[in-house]
């Protein structure tokens, strides 16, 4: 009896991981692997796609490539698969069953959250692992034809070790994770967005069209703060302007390691921490919101 | 004073659902137009006892069973079960709700609904699993355990979700038109079902258009109209036509039934036949009989 009071009130990890294994099992019958399958053909395709190229740009295409696929997987299951899941459970009234059980509406929605993302995250994973296997592969091959290439026209043993060096930045390395990581971040955010967003919209089209647009806002936001405030506010306004606009859209460019990384920049480790920090705090601030718009949400 | 405070609130707590003044105004879309669809109601349901509520299409018995499982948040008055506020997510502990027009995440299985369902009401394990399938028998839905809902029929999707409903053991079951949609032998089954737990104490709150039914099963029943209640009591006090007697025989002759008359009529004090025939059998068991299905639930 006492241990039913204790699961009936307070917060319950163990419920909000049955309603994000449920959404988990939802999403994966809804054929969503199949879409997983086409984009990691493309990784692997990338690989060996593009012969014309200079050693390390024959790298750099692939990197550029699979963290666009990467990208695609994560963004658009942030969007579709979010925006699909609260309004359909309104709609089909599956909502009364969940919330007619001693469900509190806050691991509701953690676990339609969690869900998404075990899904993104698993995706990415399985897609990271996917591309370390084909860029080794593919630079040790590159890396051995450019060596015997330059060996052939006599080059020096220095020349030899620079040209090794410049090919394996290109190469598996941790900056590659933070990219891997930062476009995971990217994707939670989304969700998070997008999930606030269906707890007020009415239909699933509504909250793909509106968090779309906010994600292009988003990726745009530091052009629209200098271009458009810098001229309409005076310097106060302007911070104000600028800081409100921040929390209500997300800053996207903050996960734009993404590009450094494909150049095969280090990413230093200061800003992938400032990343994650910002990831996090944004998925927390729209998350809370989400739950002070569904508590009084009328079903 | 401090006594009579306490009294008050004991017997709250013994009460299984108490609806105080309830008022639900629903506020329609675009044009804010309010539409009072519960007016005033005040209702109480013993515990141990069968409330069955009535009224025509639209009178607000629905809406009002989602103010009591704290779907919908009422626009004045209060809902308690067993003496908790139905705002606090434990009062939902005890109790089992089966909506109307009932309906699954399409994607998983009989089976996996149950243990979803079940998981979410704090139950894990091998209790679990006997608790599922134990449910699975009751409602008939063994053959359907493996296969998707979204395949389900209108009458299985019925009784699947009163499975859901009693997978934990609730010691209150709101039932919204338990047997819409369900044939008859189905719909038979759940009327003993609701006698049955009756027996065993459970309190039950239950909505039909199935009048007949209702008389068989509840002790108390309350007629909504608009809103509004209007007449409330024990069934027995509300049905009854209380000067007269009813004598069913079998096998008698016409000269039995002579004797019998002028007996009567000999009588006097008022005393007289009102009618003889042969008593009809409904059509339920018409219906039963010929598709032989009651003699397969009754073995
Ligand atoms: N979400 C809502 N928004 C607006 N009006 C609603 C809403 N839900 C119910 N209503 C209205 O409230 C009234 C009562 O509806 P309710 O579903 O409680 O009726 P009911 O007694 O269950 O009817 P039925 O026997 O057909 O199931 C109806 O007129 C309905 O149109
Ligand atoms: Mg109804």
């Amino acid at each position: 009896m006492t241990t039913e009071m204790k699961s009936g009130s307070g917060f319950s990890v163990s419920r909000v991981w049955t309603m994000a294994a449920a959404t988990v099992t939802q999403l994966v019958r809804m054929r969503i692997l199949v879409f997983l399958v086409v984009l990691s053909a493309i990784v692997v395709a990338a690989g060996f796609l593009f012969p014309v190229f200079s050693a390390e740009q024959q790298l750099k295409m692939l990197k550029y490539v699979s963290f666009g696929a990467l990208q695609f997987f994560s963004l658009v299951l942030a969007i579709v698969a979010t925006a699909l899941l609260l309004p359909k459970d309104v709609e089909d009234r599956t909502l009364y069953t969940i919330l007619s059980k001693p469900v509190p509406r806050v691991e509701y929605l953690l676990g339609k959250f969690f869900g998404v993302m075990l899904l993104i995250g698993g995706g990415l994973l399985l897609m990271d692992v996917l591309l370390c296997a084909v860029l080794h592969l593919r630079q040790s091959l590159v890396l051995a034809q450019e060596l015997a290439f330059l060996k052939q026209g006599h080059a020096t043993a220095e020349e030899l070790a620079v040209e090794a060096a410049r090919i394996e930045a290109q190469g598996v390395g941790w900056s590659l994770q933070i990219g891997v990581l930062a476009v995971f971040l990217k994707a939670g955010v989304v969700t998070a967005l997008a999930l606030m967003i269906s707890c007020f919209a009415s239909s699933t089209l509504f909250t793909v069209i509106t968090t779309f647009c906010v994600c292009i806002i988003g990726q745009g936001q530091e052009l629209i703060r200098e271009f458009f405030f810098h001229r309409t506010f005076d310097a106060a306004g302007e911070k104000i302007a600028s800081g409100l606009f921040a929390v209500l859209v997300p800053d996207l460019r903050l996960f734009d390691v993404i590009d450094q990384v494909v150049a095969g920049d280090e990413v230093a480790g200061g800003a992938a921490l400032f990343m994650t920090g910002a990831g996090l705090l944004y998925m927390a601030g729209y998350l809370v919101v989400a739950h002070l718009l569904f508590v009084e949400k009328e079903l | 004073m401090m006594e009579a405070a306490t009294q008050t609130s004991a017997n709250r707590a013994l009460d299984a659902v108490t609806v105080t003044g309830l008022t639900k105004v629903f506020k329609s879309g675009l044009t804010k137009r309010a539409f009072v669809a519960v007016r005033d109601l005040s209702l109480t349901v013993k515990a141990g006892e069968v409330y069955g509520l009535i009224g025509p299409n639209g009178s607000g018995k629905s809406t009002t069973m989602k103010v009591i499982l704290g779907l919908l948040a009422p626009t004045a008055g209060e809902t308690r079960i067993f003496g908790r506020d139905s705002k606090e997510v434990t009062s939902r502990s005890e109790v089992g709700f089966l909506p109307e027009n009932p309906y699954f995440y399409k994607h998983l299985t009989g089976l996996e609904t149950l243990l979803f369902y079940g998981r979410l009401c704090g139950l894990s394990g091998a209790r679990l699993k006997a608790r599922a399938a134990e449910m699975l028998a009751l409602t008939d839905l063994e053959d359907a355990a493996g296969r998707r809902v979204g395949g389900f029929s209108k009458g299985m999707l019925q009784r699947l979700g009163l499975a859901q409903a009693l997978i934990h053991e609730p010691r209150l079951v709101v039932l919204d038109e338990p047997t819409a949609g369900v044939d008859p032998a189905g719909s038979r089954k759940i009327r003993d079902l609701i006698l049955s737990f009756r027996e065993r104490g459970l309190t039950v709150l239950v909505t039909s258009h199935l009048l007949e039914q209702m008389q068989e099963v509840c002790d108390r029943v309350g007629i909504m109209a608009h809103g509004v209640m209007v007449k409330e009591g024990r069934l027995e006090d509300l049905i009854a036509v209380e000067n007269q007697t009813e004598l069913v025989l079998e096998n008698v002759d016409e000269a039995l039934l002579g004797r019998i008359r002028e007996m009567v009529a000999a009588s006097g004090d008022g005393a007289r036949v009102v009618r003889t025939g042969s008593p009809r059998t409904t059509l339920e068991r018409l219906f039963l009989e010929s598709t032989d299905e009651g003699g397969k639930g009754q073995k």
